[in-house]
């Protein structure tokens, strides 16, 4: 414990752990709804797809957070577009808008000296470099997602659920979709510094997951999903400064051994429960 | 035109880069087909994530980055067939886990040396210019033995990409089938990891297959259109990128100028087909039994 | 501006198109409180799109179709749309009661949450669909029926004027139907006007009074005593029906 309280001493110490914290449970509730609208790899698209916003707004000195976000509000809609086109299925739409965005943000990046740096840190995170306007506006969006996700819970779910049934009480079906998009964007760029664009999605997929795993109800998914985000930013931080390797990376991989942990022993849903179950169903079939 | 589509080439480190690029828009375009028909993008998009610790772990150990890459590619699809087929998890979520904890993977291994930052730039974004001979034949080697198997079981890859169910109906052992695509794939991945990056190959395998999709109806007409796609845009993103970065001294990375390049022609197809369409003056019916299956959902 | 005294719905002459060719044409006729129409056609003959043209989702390029003496648009807080229970996903986290409150959610309007009123309303309709102690139970761990009832529970849940149906029988066991047909025979009895697109005939006649046949146009539309006859039905299915001793007929499984 001692060891755990020696690691957090330190002024970035204590802003990186404050920004995890709040990265991790925004993930946790927001992966959520990416999970039961099946988004993961719309998700992944929009995490390279960003880039050159981040880019753009480097070179223009602007902030970067806002650069990516309207570029991303940008990729939406153009995914949007182009999924709606026959021949061009949505899996393929999104592969080639992320490979574009991402070649471009490559090209604009690489037009410049020194960018491997940069770039290391746009992908992977950079999360012990968080400046207080950095936290400021990370808590803000924070607020506002969580506070629009609230407002529109039971529209949102019947959209996952039922998307023919949400249209048919006469819901903005396309608004939804695109409002639940966007957020899920905003929510990804804002924790672009923490984890970086390409490791973001793990924040929004794994702790989602993995609640699923324990749990059969809604309100128990959102509240177990975002606990375990910060269970995995703020041991993954603790780790990382202690064997001194890349902070985003290994908060990724500690949400990933709580996922492969419970795929094996959940009750019900992981593996012990399910050879539980069919040793059971066997046993009960068996004539007597 | 000529200067800038043959001059850059008259170096010899340009030519063994357009070779190698030939002949990887020639494997992935084939591939790609594949990935395309069976939408498998984010499978391909996750092999070239997941193969990254591979080739770190194989760098580290100085051995054969092929050898790593290809483990963690086949470790990929184990472990993808493994957690995708728990119902409460479904493909999407396994993949973008493994997809990011494998990376993460690699990316804290790189992490621990003093040369981070460019050695995962160089993993990433590949050094086409820096192909050698070695490399070349390689990548030779691979794209036959890919080619070949991709050949062999042409008409089952097929069946198992219009019609999983009927696949399944006949005896196929599409679990089987699977896996050699998702390792071909891999080898795919691993064959383009030198020259333009584990995060590009995506771009290479998905672009110019989907470019011709739009184009034409049959599948070997696709396959090989989509080869030809790939390698008309490995030579004109190497010839724009020496252009720019030697004759305007603003220096463009060439494996992100071929993406930008072959994307710009998906584009291009994208606004000729509907004219082609109307020019046969007819749907065929792929597009109506696409029509049917938007109607039904 | 609506009008209690009309019918239900009323099609005149209507067209429905799905992007820009007309998928169904010709449909003409009306149905009152309380009766109940069975939509009858091949696959392809247009039933899921007029659902949707009366759901207001599809565009009608010729004629019209108004419920309640209003736009299908005006109207939709008055429909209630059951769709088959299996294009759901099973693993989705909601209960049972939980999918009924979604019929209620119009009404609760924006950003408020079902209040005492709604969950009343919900269990009530459980209840007349026979699976009252299923409430907490999640929706994908109840059979296929049973789940084809809570469907319909939402839609009773709605209390709607119009009641459309898609293929509400379709691998339900027998228990299950009963409990459909008794809970649709009640709605009629409270007022409310039923369409049902299905394939199966027998089960038309048991639950409707009126048919109206569809291959990509209007066959037939009228009680189903005169109007579901070998020889309509021969048209319908394109020649895919058989006829048995006079006046049974076989029609080949669509």
């Amino acid at each position: 414990m001692s060891w755990l309280a020696g690691t957090f001493s330190g002024g970035f110490v204590q802003r990186a752990l404050l920004e995890a914290v709040m990265v991790g449970a925004l993930c946790g509730v927001v992966g959520v709804h990416v999970l039961l609208r099946r988004l993961p790899f719309f998700a992944m698209a929009l995490g390279h797809a960003t880039f050159p916003g981040v880019v753009l707004a480097a070179l223009a000195g602007v902030n970067l957070l806002l650069g990516a976000g309207l570029f991303g509000v940008l990729v939406v809609v153009l995914v949007a577009a182009l999924g709606a086109r026959e021949r061009v299925d949505d899996t393929s739409a999104v592969g080639v808008v992320l490979a574009g965005a991402f070649a471009l943000g490559v090209l604009l990046l690489s037009a410049q000296a020194g960018f491997a740096k940069d770039l290391a840190a746009y992908l992977v995170g950079s999360i012990v470099t968080v400046q207080p306007g950095d936290l400021a506006a990370t808590a803000a969006v924070g607020f506002a997602v969580l506070a629009v996700l609230a407002a529109l819970h039971k529209e949102l779910v019947l959209g996952a659920f039922d998307r023919p049934g949400l249209a048919a009480l006469g819901y903005p079906v396309l608004l939804l979709d695109v409002a639940l998009l966007l957020l899920v964007e905003v929510t990804l760029v804002a924790s672009i510094p923490a984890v970086g664009t390409i490791l973001a999605v793990a924040l929004l997929v794994a702790p989602a997951a993995t609640a699923r795993l324990w749990t059969d109800r809604l309100g128990a998914t959102l509240t177990l999903s975002p606990l375990l985000g910060v269970a995995s930013a703020v041991v993954g931080l603790a780790v990382s400064q202690h064997w001194r390797v890349a902070a985003g990376a290994t908060i990724v991989l500690v949400a990933a051994a709580f996922f492969a942990v419970s795929l094996v022993v959940a009750p019900r849903h992981g593996l012990a429960g399910q050879l539980r179950a069919r040793r059971r169903a066997t046993a009960a079939a068996r004539p007597a | 035109m000529t200067e800038l589509l043959v001059d850059p080439f008259r170096l010899p480190y340009m030519q063994r880069a357009l070779l190698e690029v030939v002949l990887l828009g020639v494997l992935t375009g084939a591939v790609g087909v594949f990935v395309v028909l069976r939408r498998l993008a984010f499978v391909a998009d996750a092999l070239t994530h997941t193969v990254f610790p591979g080739v770190v772990i194989a760098f580290l150990l100085d051995r054969s980055i092929l050898l790593g890459a290809l483990a963690f590619g086949l470790l990929t699809a184990l472990l993808l067939a493994g957690i995708g087929a728990n119902r409460r998890v479904g493909d999407d979520a396994a993949l973008a886990i493994l997809l990011t904890s494998f990376f993460s993977l690699g990316v804290v291994l790189v992490s621990r040396t003093r040369t981070f930052a460019s050695d995962l730039t160089a993993f990433l974004f590949g050094r086409v210019l820096t192909v050698d001979r070695a490399d070349l034949v390689q990548t030779l080697v691979l794209a036959v033995l890919v080619l070949a198997v991709l050949a062999a079981l042409r008409k089952e890859l097929v069946l198992r990409a219009f019609d999983p169910a009927g696949a399944v109906a006949l005896g196929y052992r599409t679990v089987v089938l699977d896996l050699v695509l998702n390792v071909l794939i891999a080898l795919v991945v691993v064959a383009a990891v030198k020259a333009v990056g584990t995060v590009l190959v995506l771009a290479l395998i998905v672009v110019p297959a989907a470019a011709a999709r739009l184009l034409v109806d049959r599948v070997a007409t696709m396959a090989a259109l989509a080869g030809l796609l790939g390698a008309a845009g490995g030579w004109l993103g190497l010839a724009v990128s020496y252009e720019v970065s030697v004759g305007y001294g603003v220096r463009l990375a060439s494996g992100a100028t071929i993406v930008v390049v072959l994307v710009a022609l998906f584009l291009v197809a994208a606004s000729v087909a509907p004219l082609r369409r109307l020019a046969a003056g007819r749907q065929g019916p792929a597009t109506l039994a696409a029509r049917g299956q938007r109607e039904r959902r | 501006m609506g009008s209690e005294q009309g019918p239900v719905l009323a099609i005149r002459h209507a067209a429905v198109a799905y992007e820009r060719a007309p998928v169904v044409e010709d449909v003409d006729g009306t149905v009152s409180s309380g009766q109940s129409v069975a939509l009858i056609g091949p696959n392809g003959a247009g039933k899921s799109t007029l659902i949707r043209a009366v759901l207001g989702l599809l565009p009608v390029v010729r004629g019209s179709i108004e419920v309640l003496g209003r736009s299908p648009e005006a109207a939709r807080p008055k429909v209630a749309y059951v769709p088959q229970a299996d294009t759901l996903d099973p693993e989705f986290p909601v209960s049972a009661l939980q999918v009924v409150l979604m019929g209620r959610y119009r009404r609760i309007g924006w950003v408020r949450r079902p209040g005492k009123a709604d969950r009343a309303a919900a269990r009530s309709a459980l209840d007349a669909v026979g699976l009252a102690e299923r409430a907490s139970a999640r929706f994908g761990t109840l059979s296929g029926g049973q789940r084809q009832r809570v469907l319909l529970a939402r839609a009773i849940a709605q209390e709607p004027r119009l009641l459309l149906l898609d293929e509400p029988f379709n691998g339900v066991d027998a228990v299950s139907q009963e409990l459909l047909l008794a809970a649709l025979q009640r709605l009629r009895a409270g007022g409310a006007a039923v369409v049902m697109a299905t394939h199966d005939l027998g089960l038309a006649h048991l639950a409707c009074d009126e048919v109206c046949l569809l291959n990509r146009h209007q066959v037939g539309f009228g009680p189903i005593g005169t109007t579901l006859t070998p020889e309509l039905l021969r048209v319908t299915y394109g020649g895919q029906a058989l006829e048995l001793r006079g006046d049974a007929v076989i029609v080949a499984k669509p």
